[in-house]
Protein backbone atom coordinates (compact mmCIF):
# COMPACT_ATOMS: atom_id res chain seq x y z
CA UNK A 1 0.00 0.00 0.00
CA UNK A 2 3.08 2.39 0.85
CA UNK A 3 4.39 1.97 -2.46
CA UNK A 4 1.35 2.39 -4.31
CA UNK A 5 0.92 6.05 -2.58
CA UNK A 6 4.96 6.70 -3.09
CA UNK A 7 4.60 5.47 -6.68
CA UNK A 8 2.02 8.08 -7.37
CA UNK A 9 3.14 10.57 -5.50
CA UNK A 10 6.86 10.25 -7.41
CA UNK A 11 4.91 9.99 -10.56
CA UNK A 12 3.11 13.22 -10.00
CA UNK A 13 6.27 14.82 -9.12
CA UNK A 14 7.78 14.09 -12.36
CA UNK A 15 4.54 15.45 -14.35
CA UNK A 16 5.23 19.01 -12.16
CA UNK A 17 8.46 19.41 -13.23
CA UNK A 18 7.44 18.76 -17.10
CA UNK A 19 10.39 16.20 -16.87
CA UNK A 20 9.73 12.89 -18.90
CA UNK A 21 12.29 10.02 -18.84
CA UNK A 22 11.84 8.27 -21.93
CA UNK A 23 12.87 4.29 -21.93
CA UNK A 24 14.63 3.06 -24.28
CA UNK A 25 15.94 -1.09 -25.22
CA UNK A 26 18.30 -2.50 -22.60
CA UNK A 27 20.03 -0.38 -20.00
CA UNK A 28 23.33 -1.96 -18.89
CA UNK A 29 26.56 -0.92 -17.56
CA UNK A 30 29.36 -2.85 -16.47
CA UNK A 31 29.30 -0.64 -12.90
CA UNK A 32 25.73 -2.45 -12.75
CA UNK A 33 24.91 -4.65 -9.59
CA UNK A 34 24.10 -7.53 -11.52
CA UNK A 35 22.81 -10.45 -8.96
CA UNK A 36 23.66 -12.91 -12.46
CA UNK A 37 27.09 -12.06 -11.93
CA UNK A 38 28.03 -12.00 -15.54
CA UNK A 39 28.40 -8.48 -16.94
CA UNK A 40 26.43 -8.39 -19.91
CA UNK A 41 28.08 -6.84 -23.11
CA UNK A 42 28.36 -3.21 -22.81
CA UNK A 43 25.85 -1.26 -24.51
CA UNK A 44 25.01 2.35 -24.72
CA UNK A 45 23.28 3.23 -21.63
CA UNK A 46 19.55 3.60 -22.86
CA UNK A 47 17.84 5.77 -20.38
CA UNK A 48 17.56 9.02 -22.12
CA UNK A 49 15.59 11.74 -20.68
CA UNK A 50 13.99 14.31 -22.49
CA UNK A 51 13.33 16.70 -20.05
CA UNK A 52 12.25 20.43 -20.41
CA UNK A 53 14.44 22.37 -21.05
CA UNK A 54 17.51 20.29 -20.72
CA UNK A 55 18.93 17.18 -19.05
CA UNK A 56 21.76 15.25 -18.79
CA UNK A 57 21.04 11.05 -18.08
CA UNK A 58 22.63 8.11 -16.97
CA UNK A 59 21.64 4.71 -17.01
CA UNK A 60 22.50 1.79 -14.66
CA UNK A 61 21.37 -1.22 -13.99
CA UNK A 62 20.58 -2.09 -10.72
CA UNK A 63 19.10 -5.90 -11.22
CA UNK A 64 19.78 -6.77 -14.91
CA UNK A 65 19.44 -10.22 -13.77
CA UNK A 66 15.80 -10.23 -13.82
CA UNK A 67 14.15 -11.78 -16.43
CA UNK A 68 12.78 -9.79 -18.84
CA UNK A 69 12.05 -12.03 -21.88
CA UNK A 70 8.38 -10.77 -23.63
CA UNK A 71 9.65 -7.27 -21.41
CA UNK A 72 10.25 -4.13 -23.61
CA UNK A 73 12.84 -2.65 -21.34
CA UNK A 74 15.34 -4.45 -19.63
CA UNK A 75 14.66 -4.48 -15.86
CA UNK A 76 17.02 -2.76 -13.72
CA UNK A 77 17.63 1.03 -12.29
CA UNK A 78 17.21 3.70 -14.82
CA UNK A 79 18.74 6.97 -13.64
CA UNK A 80 18.53 10.66 -14.75
CA UNK A 81 19.27 14.26 -14.26
CA UNK A 82 16.44 16.70 -15.24
CA UNK A 83 16.80 20.37 -14.82
CA UNK A 84 14.65 23.13 -14.92
CA UNK A 85 13.76 26.76 -14.57
CA UNK A 86 12.30 27.54 -11.32
CA UNK A 87 11.85 30.99 -9.76
CA UNK A 88 15.09 30.78 -8.05
CA UNK A 89 16.87 29.74 -11.35
CA UNK A 90 18.66 26.70 -12.53
CA UNK A 91 17.54 23.43 -10.79
CA UNK A 92 18.14 19.99 -11.18
CA UNK A 93 16.54 17.12 -9.95
CA UNK A 94 17.73 13.33 -10.09
CA UNK A 95 14.97 10.60 -11.17
CA UNK A 96 15.47 6.95 -10.96
CA UNK A 97 13.16 4.72 -12.31
CA UNK A 98 13.25 0.94 -11.38
CA UNK A 99 11.78 -1.46 -13.92
CA UNK A 100 10.37 -5.36 -13.92
CA UNK A 101 8.71 -7.03 -15.94
CA UNK A 102 7.92 -3.60 -18.27
CA UNK A 103 6.22 -2.37 -14.73
CA UNK A 104 7.55 0.90 -12.81
CA UNK A 105 7.98 -0.42 -9.64
CA UNK A 106 9.80 2.20 -7.86
CA UNK A 107 10.36 6.04 -8.26
CA UNK A 108 12.62 8.39 -6.66
CA UNK A 109 13.10 11.46 -7.27
CA UNK A 110 15.59 13.42 -5.10
CA UNK A 111 16.80 17.42 -5.09
CA UNK A 112 19.52 18.98 -6.09
CA UNK A 113 18.36 22.20 -5.40
CA UNK A 114 20.78 24.61 -3.11
CA UNK A 115 18.62 27.56 -3.29
CA UNK A 116 16.63 27.31 -0.19
CA UNK A 117 12.98 27.97 -1.07
CA UNK A 118 13.82 25.05 -4.11
CA UNK A 119 15.07 22.95 -1.49
CA UNK A 120 11.59 23.51 0.04
CA UNK A 121 9.75 22.84 -2.85
CA UNK A 122 11.96 20.22 -4.24
CA UNK A 123 11.93 18.17 -0.96
CA UNK A 124 7.99 17.79 -1.49
CA UNK A 125 8.81 16.22 -4.34
CA UNK A 126 11.59 13.61 -2.91
CA UNK A 127 9.82 12.92 -0.03
CA UNK A 128 6.48 13.28 -0.64
CA UNK A 129 5.22 13.85 2.61
CA UNK A 130 7.58 16.97 3.21
CA UNK A 131 3.47 18.33 5.20
CA UNK A 132 2.63 19.32 8.42
CA UNK A 133 3.12 16.68 10.97
CA UNK A 134 0.90 16.40 14.01
CA UNK A 135 2.09 15.19 17.78
CA UNK A 136 -0.06 11.89 19.20
CA UNK A 137 0.43 11.59 22.73
CA UNK A 138 3.51 9.18 23.17
CA UNK A 139 0.46 6.95 25.74
CA UNK A 140 -1.24 6.20 22.61
CA UNK A 141 0.86 4.86 20.19
CA UNK A 142 2.78 1.54 21.77
CA UNK A 143 6.41 2.64 21.76
CA UNK A 144 8.75 0.97 23.99
CA UNK A 145 10.91 3.96 23.71
CA UNK A 146 11.22 7.76 22.68
CA UNK A 147 13.80 9.56 20.70
CA UNK A 148 14.31 12.88 20.82
CA UNK A 149 17.21 15.14 22.08
CA UNK A 150 19.27 13.57 24.82
CA UNK A 151 17.87 14.81 28.32
CA UNK A 152 20.32 17.11 29.69
CA UNK A 153 22.08 17.27 33.27
CA UNK A 154 21.19 18.36 36.34
CA UNK A 155 24.30 20.83 36.04
CA UNK A 156 23.08 22.61 32.95
CA UNK A 157 19.39 22.40 33.82
CA UNK A 158 20.63 24.54 36.77
CA UNK A 159 22.60 27.00 34.91
CA UNK A 160 19.43 27.78 32.68
CA UNK A 161 17.58 28.40 35.77
CA UNK A 162 19.41 30.55 37.14
CA UNK A 163 19.80 32.58 34.18
CA UNK A 164 15.93 32.71 33.67
CA UNK A 165 15.60 34.29 37.63
CA UNK A 166 18.58 36.23 36.67
CA UNK A 167 16.76 37.75 33.62
CA UNK A 168 13.57 38.13 35.15
CA UNK B 1 25.41 14.10 21.46
CA UNK B 2 27.98 15.06 23.71
CA UNK B 3 26.94 17.59 25.35
CA UNK B 4 27.39 17.70 28.72
CA UNK B 5 29.63 17.23 31.84
CA UNK B 6 30.32 14.04 32.00
CA UNK B 7 30.84 12.30 34.66
CA UNK B 8 29.41 8.44 35.24
CA UNK B 9 27.16 8.98 37.95
CA UNK B 10 25.83 5.98 40.02
CA UNK B 11 24.48 3.62 38.41
CA UNK B 12 20.93 3.57 39.50
CA UNK B 13 19.82 -0.60 38.67
CA UNK B 14 16.20 -0.56 37.11
CA UNK B 15 16.36 -4.87 36.71
CA UNK B 16 13.90 -6.02 38.78
CA UNK B 17 15.39 -9.24 39.02
CA UNK B 18 19.31 -7.88 39.83
CA UNK B 19 17.11 -6.09 42.45
CA UNK B 20 15.79 -8.42 44.01
CA UNK B 21 18.73 -9.76 46.64
CA UNK B 22 16.74 -12.94 47.01
CA UNK B 23 16.97 -13.43 42.84
CA UNK B 24 19.00 -16.26 42.43
CA UNK B 25 17.21 -17.33 39.30
CA UNK B 26 16.95 -14.41 36.92
CA UNK B 27 13.21 -14.86 36.21
CA UNK B 28 14.06 -12.18 33.40
CA UNK B 29 12.39 -13.65 30.17
CA UNK B 30 9.48 -14.47 32.25
CA UNK B 31 9.17 -10.67 33.88
CA UNK B 32 10.11 -9.02 30.22
CA UNK B 33 13.45 -7.90 29.63
CA UNK B 34 16.13 -6.52 32.20
CA UNK B 35 17.27 -2.69 32.34
CA UNK B 36 20.21 -1.40 33.73
CA UNK B 37 20.17 2.66 34.22
CA UNK B 38 22.79 4.93 34.86
CA UNK B 39 24.41 8.49 34.07
CA UNK B 40 26.75 9.11 31.78
CA UNK B 41 28.12 11.87 30.00
CA UNK B 42 25.61 14.14 31.29
CA UNK B 43 22.61 12.07 30.29
CA UNK B 44 20.35 9.52 30.89
CA UNK B 45 21.45 5.56 29.23
CA UNK B 46 19.55 3.06 29.62
CA UNK B 47 20.58 -1.14 28.28
CA UNK B 48 17.58 -3.67 27.80
CA UNK B 49 18.43 -7.13 27.61
CA UNK B 50 16.28 -10.50 27.73
CA UNK B 51 18.65 -11.48 30.55
CA UNK B 52 19.86 -9.56 33.45
CA UNK B 53 24.10 -8.27 32.94
CA UNK B 54 26.28 -9.66 35.18
CA UNK B 55 28.05 -7.15 37.59
CA UNK B 56 31.52 -7.96 35.92
CA UNK B 57 29.37 -6.98 32.78
CA UNK B 58 28.13 -4.12 34.16
CA UNK B 59 31.42 -2.52 35.50
CA UNK B 60 32.88 -3.16 31.94
CA UNK B 61 30.40 -1.15 30.47
CA UNK B 62 30.92 1.96 33.21
CA UNK B 63 34.42 1.07 32.58
CA UNK B 64 34.34 1.66 28.86
CA UNK B 65 32.30 4.86 29.03
CA UNK B 66 34.52 6.51 31.87
CA UNK B 67 37.06 6.07 29.50
CA UNK B 68 36.03 7.26 26.82
CA UNK B 69 34.56 10.70 28.39
CA UNK B 70 38.12 10.99 30.55
CA UNK B 71 39.77 11.26 26.84
CA UNK B 72 37.05 12.67 24.94
CA UNK B 73 34.79 15.05 27.22
CA UNK B 74 35.76 19.16 27.09
CA UNK B 75 33.56 19.22 29.95
CA UNK B 76 36.19 17.48 32.17
CA UNK B 77 39.12 19.49 33.26
CA UNK B 78 41.22 16.05 32.97
CA UNK B 79 40.43 15.02 29.78
CA UNK B 80 42.66 14.85 26.88
CA UNK B 81 40.39 17.09 24.94
CA UNK B 82 41.00 19.55 27.53
CA UNK B 83 45.00 19.72 27.77
CA UNK B 84 45.08 20.14 24.31
CA UNK B 85 42.83 22.87 24.63
CA UNK B 86 44.58 24.62 27.28
CA UNK B 87 48.43 24.36 25.78
CA UNK B 88 49.15 20.90 25.65
CA UNK B 89 50.29 21.07 22.04
CA UNK B 90 49.97 17.48 21.04
CA UNK B 91 47.92 14.68 23.14
CA UNK B 92 48.17 10.74 22.55
CA UNK B 93 44.16 10.02 22.20
CA UNK B 94 43.51 6.25 22.36
CA UNK B 95 42.31 3.98 19.06
CA UNK B 96 39.24 4.75 20.03
CA UNK B 97 39.67 7.79 18.28
CA UNK B 98 41.07 6.17 15.27
CA UNK B 99 36.91 5.34 13.67
CA UNK B 100 35.75 8.33 14.80
CA UNK B 101 37.72 10.70 13.31
CA UNK B 102 37.58 9.02 10.42
CA UNK B 103 33.97 9.68 10.24
CA UNK B 104 34.17 12.81 10.93
CA UNK B 105 36.58 13.10 8.07
CA UNK B 106 33.63 12.19 5.80
CA UNK B 107 31.26 14.10 7.67
CA UNK B 108 33.52 17.28 7.15
CA UNK B 109 33.89 16.27 3.76
CA UNK B 110 29.88 15.40 2.36
CA UNK B 111 28.80 18.72 4.06
CA UNK B 112 31.23 21.05 3.11
CA UNK B 113 31.87 21.96 6.81
CA UNK B 114 29.22 22.00 8.79
CA UNK B 115 29.89 19.37 10.62
CA UNK B 116 33.72 19.92 12.11
CA UNK B 117 34.97 18.73 15.60
CA UNK B 118 36.20 21.79 16.77
CA UNK B 119 33.06 23.74 16.53
CA UNK B 120 33.82 23.70 19.88
CA UNK B 121 35.62 26.67 21.05
CA UNK B 122 32.77 28.74 18.96
CA UNK B 123 30.34 26.49 21.36
CA UNK B 124 32.33 27.80 24.41
CA UNK B 125 31.88 31.28 22.93
CA UNK B 126 28.22 31.01 23.02
CA UNK B 127 28.43 30.21 26.52
CA UNK B 128 28.34 26.26 26.20
CA UNK B 129 31.22 25.78 28.30
CA UNK B 130 32.29 23.13 30.90
CA UNK B 131 30.94 25.85 33.57
CA UNK B 132 28.25 26.37 32.25
CA UNK B 133 28.22 30.58 31.64
CA UNK B 134 25.47 30.01 29.25
CA UNK B 135 26.19 33.43 28.40
CA UNK B 136 27.66 34.47 25.05
CA UNK B 137 30.96 36.06 24.69
CA UNK B 138 32.42 38.75 22.73
CA UNK B 139 34.16 36.95 19.65
CA UNK B 140 37.59 36.81 19.19
CA UNK B 141 37.39 36.10 15.90
CA UNK B 142 34.30 37.86 13.86
CA UNK B 143 34.57 36.08 11.02
CA UNK B 144 33.76 32.58 11.47
CA UNK B 145 35.38 31.74 8.17
CA UNK B 146 38.84 32.92 9.49
CA UNK B 147 38.66 29.78 12.58
CA UNK B 148 40.40 26.99 12.36
CA UNK B 149 38.80 24.12 10.73
CA UNK B 150 38.85 20.22 11.20
CA UNK B 151 41.22 20.10 7.14
CA UNK B 152 44.34 22.19 8.73
CA UNK B 153 43.44 22.84 12.33
CA UNK B 154 45.16 19.81 13.61
CA UNK B 155 47.70 17.82 12.63
CA UNK B 156 47.23 13.47 13.25
CA UNK B 157 50.31 11.41 13.74
CA UNK B 158 50.08 7.37 14.51
CA UNK B 159 50.61 7.40 18.13
CA UNK B 160 51.52 4.32 20.74
CA UNK B 161 49.15 1.72 20.76
CA UNK B 162 46.72 2.30 17.65
CA UNK B 163 46.01 5.27 18.71
CA UNK B 164 46.13 9.61 17.08
CA UNK B 165 48.29 12.13 18.16
CA UNK B 166 46.81 15.46 17.77
CA UNK B 167 48.56 18.00 18.03
CA UNK B 168 46.96 22.00 18.13
CA UNK B 169 47.15 25.53 19.36
CA UNK B 170 46.18 26.47 22.31
CA UNK B 171 42.86 27.14 22.13
CA UNK B 172 42.02 24.89 19.92
CA UNK B 173 38.72 22.45 20.86
CA UNK B 174 37.90 19.48 19.69
CA UNK B 175 34.20 18.61 20.62
CA UNK B 176 32.95 15.61 19.38
CA UNK B 177 29.48 15.93 20.07
CA UNK B 178 27.96 15.54 16.41
CA UNK B 179 29.07 11.92 16.63
CA UNK B 180 30.98 11.28 19.62
CA UNK B 181 27.99 9.94 21.54
CA UNK B 182 26.41 7.35 18.96
CA UNK B 183 29.73 6.33 18.44
CA UNK B 184 29.86 5.18 22.59
CA UNK B 185 26.63 3.56 22.12
CA UNK B 186 28.54 1.70 19.59
CA UNK B 187 31.26 0.91 22.18
CA UNK B 188 29.24 -0.18 24.80
CA UNK B 189 27.41 -2.77 22.33
CA UNK B 190 30.46 -4.21 21.74
CA UNK B 191 31.26 -4.59 25.60
CA UNK B 192 27.86 -6.45 25.40
CA UNK B 193 28.43 -8.76 22.18
CA UNK B 194 32.24 -9.40 24.02
CA UNK B 195 30.08 -10.29 26.81
CA UNK B 196 27.96 -12.73 25.00
CA UNK B 197 24.94 -10.95 24.30
CA UNK B 198 23.46 -11.25 21.43
CA UNK B 199 19.86 -9.49 22.07
CA UNK B 200 20.12 -5.90 23.31
CA UNK B 201 18.83 -2.59 23.48
CA UNK B 202 21.86 0.11 23.98
CA UNK B 203 20.00 3.70 24.44
CA UNK B 204 21.95 6.83 25.67
CA UNK B 205 19.31 9.43 25.68
CA UNK B 206 18.41 9.83 22.00
CA UNK B 207 21.03 7.62 20.42
CA UNK B 208 20.14 3.22 20.18
CA UNK B 209 21.26 0.54 18.91
CA UNK B 210 19.24 -2.37 18.33
CA UNK B 211 20.31 -6.12 18.10
CA UNK B 212 18.59 -9.29 17.68
CA UNK B 213 15.65 -10.34 19.36
CA UNK B 214 11.91 -8.66 18.81
CA UNK B 215 12.14 -5.24 16.84
CA UNK B 216 12.23 -2.27 18.81
CA UNK B 217 8.98 0.64 18.53
CA UNK B 218 10.13 4.23 19.00
CA UNK B 219 8.74 7.11 19.08
CA UNK B 220 9.83 9.86 17.74
CA UNK B 221 9.80 12.62 20.31
CA UNK B 222 7.93 16.13 19.05
CA UNK B 223 10.57 18.97 18.94
CA UNK B 224 8.03 21.14 20.50
CA UNK B 225 5.98 18.92 23.04
CA UNK B 226 7.86 15.57 24.14
CA UNK B 227 4.84 14.07 25.63
CA UNK B 228 3.97 13.39 21.88
CA UNK B 229 5.56 12.07 18.91
CA UNK B 230 5.54 12.89 15.10
CA UNK B 231 5.70 9.18 14.31
CA UNK B 232 7.18 5.96 15.23
CA UNK B 233 10.44 4.00 13.91
CA UNK B 234 10.53 0.49 13.78
CA UNK B 235 14.52 -0.92 14.32
CA UNK B 236 15.63 -4.29 13.72
CA UNK B 237 18.99 -4.59 13.69
CA UNK B 238 19.78 -1.00 13.12
CA UNK B 239 20.75 1.79 15.27
CA UNK B 240 18.34 5.24 15.29
CA UNK B 241 19.81 8.69 16.35
CA UNK B 242 17.87 11.46 17.21
CA UNK B 243 18.84 15.00 17.75
CA UNK B 244 16.76 17.99 18.39
CA UNK B 245 17.67 22.00 19.12
CA UNK B 246 15.10 22.03 21.92
CA UNK B 247 16.64 20.81 25.30
CA UNK B 248 19.96 22.04 25.16
CA UNK B 249 18.80 26.16 24.80
CA UNK B 250 20.34 28.82 27.08
CA UNK B 251 18.71 31.60 25.61
CA UNK B 252 17.01 33.61 22.21
CA UNK B 253 18.31 31.28 19.50
CA UNK B 254 21.12 29.93 21.37
CA UNK B 255 21.75 26.20 21.33
CA UNK B 256 24.07 23.36 20.75
CA UNK B 257 24.14 23.01 16.98
CA UNK B 258 26.00 25.62 15.63
CA UNK B 259 27.23 25.95 12.05
CA UNK B 260 30.81 26.30 12.32
CA UNK B 261 31.05 28.43 9.14
CA UNK B 262 28.90 31.15 10.20
CA UNK B 263 29.18 30.40 14.04
CA UNK B 264 25.60 30.38 14.50
CA UNK B 265 23.02 27.87 15.61
CA UNK B 266 20.75 25.98 12.99
CA UNK B 267 17.36 27.79 12.63
CA UNK B 268 15.41 26.04 10.21
CA UNK B 269 15.55 22.69 10.76
CA UNK B 270 14.62 21.68 14.53
CA UNK B 271 14.45 17.85 14.47
CA UNK B 272 16.54 14.79 12.60
CA UNK B 273 16.13 11.36 13.06
CA UNK B 274 18.82 8.88 11.01
CA UNK B 275 18.56 5.56 10.52
CA UNK B 276 22.04 3.47 10.11
CA UNK B 277 24.04 0.35 10.51
CA UNK B 278 25.76 2.30 13.02
CA UNK B 279 25.05 4.63 15.64
CA UNK B 280 28.09 6.66 15.29
CA UNK B 281 26.89 7.40 11.90
CA UNK B 282 23.29 7.83 12.46
CA UNK B 283 24.37 9.93 15.14
CA UNK B 284 26.88 12.36 12.88
CA UNK B 285 23.94 11.92 10.14
CA UNK B 286 21.24 13.38 12.56
CA UNK B 287 23.77 16.47 12.94
CA UNK B 288 24.55 16.96 9.52
CA UNK B 289 20.61 16.76 8.63
CA UNK B 290 20.84 20.22 10.20
CA UNK B 291 22.91 22.17 7.33
CA UNK B 292 23.00 19.87 4.74
CA UNK B 293 20.58 18.55 2.65
CA UNK B 294 19.57 14.67 2.39
CA UNK B 295 20.58 13.90 -0.95
CA UNK B 296 24.10 15.66 -0.71
CA UNK B 297 24.79 13.26 1.98
CA UNK B 298 23.19 10.67 0.71
CA UNK B 299 26.41 10.34 -2.21
CA UNK B 300 28.49 9.59 0.77
CA UNK B 301 26.46 7.88 2.97
CA UNK B 302 23.63 4.90 3.25
CA UNK B 303 21.19 5.73 5.93
CA UNK B 304 17.25 6.62 5.93
CA UNK B 305 15.83 9.94 7.81
CA UNK B 306 13.23 12.25 8.49
CA UNK B 307 13.86 15.62 9.04
CA UNK B 308 11.45 17.83 10.90
CA UNK B 309 11.16 21.86 10.15
CA UNK B 310 10.81 24.91 12.32
CA UNK B 311 7.15 25.51 10.57
CA UNK B 312 6.33 22.01 11.37
CA UNK B 313 6.30 20.19 8.23
CA UNK B 314 8.82 17.13 8.31
CA UNK B 315 10.17 14.57 5.26
CA UNK B 316 11.28 11.52 5.64
CA UNK B 317 13.03 9.18 2.75
CA UNK B 318 11.10 6.35 1.18
CA UNK B 319 12.54 4.01 2.83
CA UNK B 320 12.68 5.41 6.23
CA UNK B 321 11.43 2.40 8.73
CA UNK B 322 8.51 3.86 9.85
CA UNK B 323 5.72 6.24 9.75
CA UNK B 324 5.14 10.12 10.76
CA UNK B 325 1.71 11.34 12.01
CA UNK B 326 -0.12 14.17 9.18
Amino acid sequence: MMTTRQKKIGLTALAGVSLSVALAGCATDATAESDAGAAAPAETPAASSAATPAATSSASSGDSAGSSSGSTYKDGTYEATGSYTSPNGQEEIDVSLTLAGDVITAVTVTPEATNPNSVNYQNQFADGIAQVVVGKDIDEIEVSRVAGSSLTSGGFNKAVETIKADAA
Amino acid sequence: MIADPAQVEAAADTDPAGADPAGADPVASAAGPSRFDFEAIGTHWQIETPHPLDPATRAAVLARVEAFDRDFSRFRPDSLVTALARGAGTVDLPADAVPLFELYDRLHAATDGAVDPLVGARLEELGYDAAYTLRPSESTVPDARARPSWAGGVTRAAAARGGVAVSAPAGTVIDVGAAGKGYLVDLVASVLRDAGHTEYVVDGSGDLAHSGGAPVRVGLEHPLDPRKAIGVAELAGVSLCASASNRRVWGEGLHHIVDPRTGSPAREVIATWVVASTTALADGLATALFFTGAHQLAKTFHFSYVRMYADGRAERSRDFPGELFA
